[in-house]
């Protein structure tokens, strides 16, 4: 943690605002992990009785767990080299097409989730959209092997965009460059110099991918409950859903403190060995560096990925719009059998008020946690301020699945079935998402920036007003756009915590899907990816124009 | 002590330490004095704590132990710190520090907006000092488009803006070349002049301190080895350390114990024998490198070479003194 550059830059000395600040983190995290936390120990260790022994020695239990862990090992091991190999052949200048690719490859990750494991089953499975035109399909996509595959392509960018991070911070072109004077070819550059570096980034990146994979519900839901391939998110959702029955209860309890811990487990190690790796260097290297290839190399590597993109989301996107257009399942998506009959059905002032109910709730929580996280980035300064930092970023460990039951129990008996129940989940969950990016830059301001301006005779607030939140503006606008589109789509807190009349519109989607209704569900899922998509670009655009209007570089 | 004017600054024995998180370097026990108007160059070599010094008086950073005054009033100890706004001070950074997101014309009126000055009568101001400082043409342009020197300059600029009564410089000129360091140099001691403030001026090079300051003090390892006139640090040096870090310096094995010897101070054609090791034409003047008994001497003549390495020649000393 020791370079200077780990240190934000000096906003709030003053005692008594950083204290007033500091206490406002502590009391949320308090309320918002701690205490639910606690409740759910509370009711395993007291309330529960003598009950836990029979949950843990119940047959469904081990198995759960079991299957969690082989998923995200095996979710880790195929999209972590799938995303470096996106990030590292997209560095490279001599790739075609190379700016859509950037943008394609992130797809996968702004649908939502629950939409990519519905569509690869209409894409892939029996009786589904490539059955239906080349009469082949894979009826493993409903078992262990379609979930471990559908979520890796769902994990596949964030690996990508860590390893991307990984490149320009650590892997200066100069050092690549001088490798190649030295005489070394551009694979043996790639192998001895690019790798090495990326190496921490690499860690870091499967750390939260396993993380990640092993909290995941919505695609495990989907394609896996049918055939009874249960995790450990499911098989809480289930024993939820019977709720009359106590034991399944404390079941659900019990296996949402062990999803914690095994994550704690993985990522405790993980970061204490990474972090100071990841700290040392920083440069402001450029992208375009020496990687391998030529012109040939860069067709080649453009029609791979491009092949991989189709078969990962094109064709299932292309299913789902087929099978939302389509009068019936089993007849063929020709034009002679389109309909519009399922949009029409699924535009009721219902799912509208759904749509605003998920709007309202990302949008209040979004911004809220703009707030928060810039707060506790500019905090970051001594060891309480870095304390609440780490704290903050823990949060991002816990499953969505242990947050929604902790917060049941903690609050349920005053606000369960709210909204505002779901907003705190949102809370909780996303604030590392809002915090990451702001802390990011404030490392990379140089703290003379803020001591100019505060030598200049400017106050911590007007220093932050004046000369800090502008070149901040493209990191709280980046936070702020991660938390609203993924708390647009969230379902798997949603779908625990919601109450009679209170669903969003993702739980929506999720419970057409349910009830088998293939064409509503289809319609339901376009609509939303479309929704989606359409506002990631909008705010895309909007922060890459900020962006350059601070003299911020692009992202590559 | 009523009737004398308060200092500038005063550092009394000012102490820092760090818990461990940052990586400047601390300091121990520094007792030093600005006078009104002056000019004192912080000579030390990098890490001996010259920023992290100015970063304390600046309010950048809080004293373990010690206070700092300005003015005749303390504004920092190990129990209270006013922020950097409530003091007048200013300050040039080594790395500009200027923010990419204004032009040079709103950077150099950003400490008079702070002051609560109106922006036209601010961007007046702002644009008077530009024109000193002959970047006026330069006035609507971000710093990314300025070259190194022009950024330099905007950045004094912004510091003049502050009016403050104490200037701290953080090695200003490390980034720049001999041409335009030497203007730089200029400027900063006109403005000395016409303002009248004191200055804290950072830096490792000797020449530069020599040249430009009233005192001088020699920093190592964040304690003050030695505070004196340029004459003084430069002919008297407390010991063999300070000497070479305000010049060039041999150490000689004299029988009465061992001297310092600028190259200055020693002359060939003597009583004393020795032989040439190594010649360097230096343009003006020509340095020769002599083995002798009490050890290698460093001899500075005018003029080009006159001997060449392996001849063997005499030399006397003008003038030395004693290492401690």
């Amino acid at each position: 943690m020791g370079g200077r550059r780990s240190v934000a830059p000096p906003v709030f000395e003053q005692a008594r605002a950083r204290w007033a600040l500091l206490a406002v983190v502590v009391v949320a995290v308090l309320a918002l992990v701690v205490v639910p936390l606690a409740a759910m120990v509370r009711t395993v260790t007291v309330d529960a009785g003598g009950r836990v022994g029979a949950v843990l020695t119940a047959p469904g239990f081990g198995s759960a767990i079991g299957t969690s862990l082989i998923v995200a090992a095996a979710v880790t091991a195929l999209a972590v080299p799938v995303g470096a190999a996106f990030a590292v052949a997209l560095r490279g200048s001599h790739v075609p097409t190379r700016t859509a690719l950037r943008v394609a490859v992130l797809l996968p990750v702004l649908v939502p989730d629950f939409v990519l494991g519905f569509s690869w089953l209409a894409a892939f499975g029996r009786s589904g959209f490539v059955d239906d035109l080349i009469g082949w399909s894979w009826p493993g996509v409903q078992s262990l092997a379609g979930v471990t595959v559908v979520l890796a392509v769902n994990a596949a960018p964030v690996a990508y965009l860590l390893t991307v991070s990984g490149l320009s911070a650590r892997a200066e072109s100069d050092l690549e460059w001088a490798a190649r004077a030295a005489g070394a070819r551009p694979w043996t550059v790639l192998r001895t110099i690019t790798m090495p570096l990326l190496a921490p980034s690499l860690a870091m990146a499967a750390t939260v991918v396993f993380v990640l994979a092993l909290g995941a519900f919505a695609i495990p839901e989907i394609l896996g409950s049918a055939t009874g391939v249960h995790t450990v998110t499911t098989r809480i959702y289930a024993d939820l859903a019977s709720s009359s029955d106590p034991a399944s209860f404390v079941a659900a309890v019990t296996l949402a403190l062990v999803l914690v811990l095994i994550a704690a487990a993985v990522v405790g190690p993980a970061d204490a060995l990474l972090t100071p790796g990841l700290r040392t260097t920083r440069t402001s290297g450029g992208s375009l560096g020496a990687a391998p290839g030529g012109r040939v190399a860069g067709r080649l590597a453009a029609t791979m990925m491009w092949c991989y993109l189709a078969v990962a989301v094109g064709i299932p996107l292309l299913a789902l719009l087929a099978t939302a257009v389509t009068r019936a399942v089993g007849v063929l998506p020709v034009p002679s059998n389109w309909t519009l009959a399922n949009f029409t059905a699924v535009l009721t002032a219902r799912n509208g008020e759904a749509l605003g109910r998920s709007m309202v709730l990302a949008l209040v929580a979004a911004s809220v946690l703009a707030v928060l996280g810039g707060v506790v980035a500019l905090l970051e300064r001594d060891r309480a301020g870095r304390a609440a930092g780490t704290l903050v970023a823990l949060t991002f460990v816990l499953p969505g699945s242990t947050l929604a039951v902790g917060l049941l129990i903690g609050y349920g008996r005053w606000i369960g079935g709210s909204l505002l129940i779901i907003g705190l989940a949102y809370l909780a969950k996303l604030w590392a998402l809002a915090h990451r990016p702001v802390s990011g830059a404030l490392d990379r301001l140089p703290p003379e920036e803020t001591h100019a301006s505060r030598v200049s005779g400017a106050t911590s607030w007007v220093a932050l007003r004046t000369v800090l939140l502008r070149p901040l503006a493209p990191a709280l606008l980046a936070g702020w756009l991660v938390c609203f589109l993924t708390g647009l789509h969230e379902v798997t807190m949603s779908s625990l915590l919601y109450g009679p009349g209170n669903e969003t519109l993702a739980v929506v989607v999720l419970n057409s899907e349910e009830l088998g209704q293939v064409g509503l569900t289809a319609a339901l899922s376009v609509l939303l990816t479309l929704l989606v998509l359409v506002l990631a670009a909008v705010l895309w655009w909007l922060v890459s124009r900020v962006r350059r209007s601070v003299g911020v570089p692009d992202v590559r | 002590m009523s009737a004398e004017p308060a200092a500038a600054l005063e550092l009394r024995d000012l102490t820092v330490r760090y818990d461990g998180t940052g990586d400047g370097a601390a300091l121990c026990g520094v007792r030093l004095e600005v006078g009104a108007g002056e000019l004192v160059a912080l000579l030390g070599p990098s890490g001996s704590g010259k920023s992290t010094l100015l970063h304390t008086v600046a309010g950048f950073q809080t004293p373990t132990e010690g206070e700092v005054w300005l003015r005749g009033s303390r504004v920092a100890s190990a129990h209270s710190a006013e922020p950097p706004e409530r003091r007048e001070v200013a300050m040039v950074f080594q790395s500009y520090a200027l923010w990419p997101h204004l032009t040079a014309l709103e950077i150099v009126a950003y400490p008079a907006r702070r002051r609560g000055i109106s922006r036209a009568q601010a961007h007046e101001e702002a644009r008077e000092i530009l024109e000193r400082l002959h970047v006026a043409h330069l006035a609507h342009r971000r710093p990314a488009e300025l070259s190194g020197g022009e950024q330099q300059r905007v950045g004094l600029g912004r510091a003049l803006a502050r009016q403050a009564d104490l200037y701290l410089f953080d090695e200003p000129t490390a980034h720049l070349d001999t041409h335009l360091r030497d203007l730089f140099l200029d400027d900063l001691r006109t403005r000395r002049r016409e303002t009248g403030a004191a200055a804290l001026y950072a830096t490792h090079d000797a020449q530069e301190a020599l040249g430009l300051a009233d005192r001088v003090a020699l920093l190592s390892e964040g304690r003050l080895v030695q505070v004196g006139t340029p004459e003084e640090v430069y002919h008297r040096p407390v010991d063999a350390w300070a000497a070479r870090l305000t010049g060039q310096v041999s150490e000689l094995a004299e029988p009465s114990g061992t001297v310092l010897v600028r190259p200055e101070w020693a002359r060939l054609d003597g009583d004393r024998s020795g032989r040439v090791v190594a010649v360097w034409f230096r343009g003006p003047h020509s340095d020769y490198v002599l083995d002798t008994e009490v050890g290698r001497l460093l001899v500075r003549e005018s003029g080009p070479p006159r001997h060449r390495p392996g001849e063997a020649v005499t030399w006397t000393l003008k003038e030395s003194w004693p290492a401690r």
